[in-house]
């Protein structure tokens, strides 16, 4: 999707990126630089994954967010100083943002999605967003998708997060590594020594919109089949993104007896309507799903940041489609939903 | 901050976390994560120790520090970074090193957890040991790429960082570095070893010359060339080759007449040595191959473009020239380190391995590729870095709710495994090997060698490298005869005289210990003739636990490789888990992703 630039690093950029460039090797590092992010919700997992993908050295990435950064961001957002609580979050991230990495261009945008039209989100490679509703998410989701460009989104709430991408269809190049057996010495007084070898193969991966994955039909036999391997988390974010649908706000730290109990009727009623074994989403996953905790944050918003670097690079697997970190047993695993 | 709104956490969390005291030693990828996330979340209290300054290549994902920092302390403006984001947390920063006296035991006392995010293993081990005394639970971290772990370690509950042995270094036999290199890395180390003979720290045991004792050459080593010039150490007796060096003035072309031609004229004479193996190609200084090449398209990094030996040999003598006026610029006896981001030193290590490849028919290398073994580079990303650490915190705040029992041991994997998990946690604890040297209540270990030859000296070393110990005293179990003493001077006499010569014979038992590790071993010396230097024999009746990690070697850093010691106990390579060693480059020890080995350079050279 990223056009190949033909042009060479500069010495700074290779003397800065030297380590990943190790690690991904050049044409993943120029296709970086080729490519213009857009990062929706500046909350902590939204500066999370700015710094990450400023990092990785992209060409632009811009911050948006008609929000006003509140004091309870600052529990998790280190991009906007403190002092400027009150003002919007993307505009007062920008500063920081840029220190990162002077070679990433960086602008924010202050107006509210839904103000923006679809050829806005079209002007970007990918998109990353965070924060927003659902309906808000299969929007941008689809306009994308009628432009070829990536999608991803995710949240965290309290230590519980999640990640969905839609990729569409998705070339990349994976690094095989084979073992094979050399000979090294002249005749048998050296043994033989087995030497690794790597070869590049090309792959392809289909993803499906959000909206499939988000209506996954849980009366399907395969995904029945699912409930034994029982991890909860899925059904942990339809609750946690239906609260937000319903009471147009996140699980309130400062609500959080009142709160608790409505997220556990909403599980109750979740149950039924999937008829999921009673028990199956314990209590212990909507605890802790008050403001952005940080290191929650870190985790997901790391993730996040590295879907963002294989799907520009077009190298290595990326996720398909979705992710989730299961705090209670700090498990982080990969579903595919929806197909 | 977090801890002080009432409800993000339950009212436990929230107390214990404004009560605690937390030391994050190591300020460098995962340290800068770890602290960022301490201070969002409101741990009040917060010491970070880092010895380190900060390097251009870091700014890839220490997130905390920019350009402009470069060259400065990063324990000093990691702290200062950090606290912009919070400025009523306390952070003290200490630019330092975490082996030092000024942090004993009573300083470790003070925290209630240890979060380790460290580059190597010497240092590992230490503040394992510190806070096996101390008795306060470490959390330990490392990547390398995009796989990463973190692990709890509480004394008496988990296995201890030094409860399984970890893999040796890299290895090659002197000879094979010196007389028969056949891959590229024989030739870099070769390479390191000659910056060193030239400008850094002569070792004895770095000779680049021609050896004569390889026991493949045995019979006809100077039957047709200087048969009289061979001594028992197998080195042609001859002045140093910095002595060498320094009489011609450094002049580049005697200097690789000598190294490329005659001393490959020399391994030619050793005739057996090329009976089943393509013999070398000596080079001589007016004829080099790619002197008349046409300049060749190149795409990619300057860096990676592989150089003829003419440019080597041009690079060759200008990196000498350029290293000997650093050289003569120092005071007396003062002498160069080899450091892979030392442009000159580089392009020497780069040109000389290249030169001596192409003489050996092995495959050239690119400064790039030279760069990444020689300096055992381990490449770290931020994103690895920020999940591991936001593990790391998550653990910290399970330890402080009083949950330790749910504190297992979490690897972040480069690709999901069968089961689609990226971040697969232990199901439980892994319980202490009782037969641990440095955590069982009664630690013991065995040292084999050959007491007829080893001396204290040795011993010394073998405590410190082996051990770990950075001060050992030593005494004769149930005579209290002090063998080796901390004390400088103490002992100095006996430094050369062998185990024997003091008294000590087989399994004899001494009781070594280490005041500021508060760490005491039984070492139990076991007779080996064969044995050339030493090794510990850390379990000789029963089998260990099975080996928990499949790691990789304490690296080394350039000049500071270790010495020929530790010939290794054995150890299962195929193990099912994995030890990641670090954050970045230096010391690695990248434990390599479940069931792939990563492939790394250390080395050591063996006596052959």
């Amino acid at each position: 999707m990223v056009e190949n630039n033909e042009l060479e690093l500069s010495e700074a950029e290779a003397e800065q990126y030297d380590r990943q460039i190790r690690l991904w090797g050049l044409e993943s590092q120029k296709r970086l630089r080729a490519s213009k992010v857009l990062i929706i919700g500046l909350s902590g997992l939204g500066a999370e994954i700015a710094k990450n993908i400023i990092l990785s050295g992209v060409k632009s990435v811009c911050l948006l967010d008609d929000e006003k950064l509140k004091e309870t961001d600052l529990y998790s957002q280190f991009l906007a100083p403190p002092d400027k609580i009150g003002e919007n979050r993307a505009e007062s991230s920008i500063q920081r943002a840029r220190a990162l990495n002077p070679m990433v261009d960086i602008t924010s945008e202050t107006k509210a999605v839904d103000e923006l039209p679809d050829a806005f989100f079209t002007t970007f490679d990918i998109v990353c967003a965070t924060g927003l509703k659902q309906e808000q998410l299969e929007r941008i989701n689809n306009i994308c998708r009628d432009s070829n460009k990536k999608f991803l989104c995710g949240d965290v709430w309290g230590m519980f997060g999640y990640m969905f991408a839609d990729l569409i269809d998705h070339e990349y190049s994976e690094e095989i590594v084979q073992h094979k057996a050399v000979k090294r010495g002249p005749d048998e007084t050296e043994k033989n020594a087995r030497e690794t070898v790597s070869i590049t193969v090309k792959r392809r991966a289909i993803y499906v919109p959000l909206q499939n994955a988000l209506s996954a039909d849980w009366t399907k036999p395969e995904l029945r089949s699912r409930l034994r391997r029982g991890d909860p988390s899925y059904f942990a974010m339809k609750i946690l993104l239906r609260f937000r649908d319903e009471f147009n706000r996140n699980p309130d730290p400062a609500k959080r007896k009142a709160d608790t109990e409505i997220l556990l009727r909403m599980r109750d009623e979740l149950v039924k309507e999937l008829n999921i074994p009673v028990g199956f989403i314990s209590d212990a996953l909507l605890t802790d799903v008050f403001g952005i905790v940080s290191g929650a944050a870190a985790v997901v918003g790391g993730v996040i940041g590295q879907e963002v670097v294989k799907a520009v690079s077009q190298r290595e697997p990326p996720h398909n489609n979705m992710f989730f970190f299961n705090p209670v047993k700090c498990v982080g695993f990969v579903e595919l939903y929806g197909q | 901050m977090v801890a002080r709104v009432a409800g993000v956490f339950d009212e436990k969390l929230t107390e214990a976390i404004a009560n605690s005291k937390i030391l994050v030693v190591g300020a460098g990828g995962i340290g800068c994560e770890i602290l960022k996330n301490l201070v969002l979340t409101g741990f009040p209290q917060i010491e970070i120790i880092d010895l380190d300054t900060i390097d251009v290549s870091n700014l890839n994902r220490q997130f905390l520090f920019h350009k402009e920092h470069v060259g400065k302390s990063k324990a000093q403006v990691a702290k200062d970074s950090a606290l912009s984001f919070n400025p009523t947390v306390n952070i003290i920063a200490h630019h330092d090193s975490v082996i030092s006296n000024d942090y004993g035991v009573s300083y470790f006392k003070q925290f209630n957890i240890v979060m380790n995010a460290l580059d190597n293993r010497v240092a590992r081990n230490h503040v394992n040991r510190m806070c096996l005394a101390a008795n306060v639970p470490l959390i330990e971290t490392g990547t390398a790429g995009y796989a990463g772990q973190v692990e709890l370690i509480k004394k008496g509950l988990t296995q201890c960082y030094e409860c399984q042995p970890k893999a040796p270094q890299k290895s090659f036999p002197g000879c094979t570095i010196r007389n028969t290199p056949s891959e590229p890395i024989h030739c870099i180390v070769w390479a390191k070893h000659l910056f060193n003979q030239l400008f850094g720290e002569e070792d004895p045991d770095q000779d680049v010359s021609p050896d004569t004792a390889d026991p493949e050459a045995a019979g006809d080593a100077g039957a047709s060339a200087l048969s009289s010039e061979g001594t028992a150490a197998g080195n042609i007796e001859r002045k140093s080759t910095r002595a060498w060096a320094s009489d011609t003035n450094y002049d580049p072309e005697k200097l690789f007449s000598k190294l490329f031609g005659d001393d490959i004229r020399y391994l030619l004479s050793m005739e057996n040595l090329w009976k089943k193996r393509r013999p070398p190609t000596p080079l001589t200084w007016d004829n080099l191959p790619g002197k008349d090449n046409a300049p060749t398209q190149h795409s990619g990094l300057p860096d990676q473009r592989v150089w003829t030996v003419h440019e080597c040999a041009q690079v060759f003598a200008a990196s000498c020239k350029a290293l000997q006026t650093d050289l003569k610029s120092r005071p007396d006896g003062d002498h160069l380190v080899w450091d892979k981001d030392e442009k000159s030193a580089m392009d020497f290590v780069t040109a000389c391995a290249n030169i001596r490849a192409h003489i050996f028919n092995i495959q050239l290398k690119s400064r790039f590729e030279i760069k990444s073994m020689a300096g055992n580079i381990i490449p770290a990303i931020a994103t690895a870095n920020a999940i591991v650490a936001g593990l790391a915190v998550i653990r910290a705040q399970a330890l402080l709710k009083g949950e330790i029992e749910t504190c297992t041991s979490v690897y972040l994997r480069p690709k999901v495994n069968h089961r689609g998990q990226l971040f697969v946690p232990e199901k439980t604890l892994t319980a202490p090997n009782p037969k641990c040297y440095v955590c069982a209540p009664k630690p013991e270990v065995g040292l084999a060698c050959n007491i007829k030859q080893l001396t204290l000296k040795d011993l010394n070393t073998a405590f410190k490298e082996g051990l770990n110990m950075q001060a050992p005293d030593a005494t004769v179990e149930g005579k209290g005869l002090v063998v080796l003493s901390s004390e400088p001077g103490e002992t100095d006499h006996n430094n050369e005289k062998t185990l024997e010569e003091i008294g000590l014979n087989d399994g004899c038992a001494l009781l070594v210990d280490d005041f500021l590790q508060n760490y005491e071993v039984r070492v139990r010396l076991q007779q080996e003739d064969d044995e050339k230097s030493w090794r510990l024999v850390t379990d000789t009746d029963t089998p260990m636990p099975a080996p928990k990690e499949d790691k990789t070697a304490n690296g080394s850093n350039g000049a500071k490789e270790p010495k020929p010691g530790p010939s290794r106990s054995k150890e299962d390579s195929d193990s099912d888990m994995e030890i990641i060693d670090e954050d970045d480059d230096g010391e690695p020890a990248p434990k390599p992703p479940k069931r792939r080995r990563t492939e790394i350079s250390d080395e050591v050279v063996e006596l052959c």
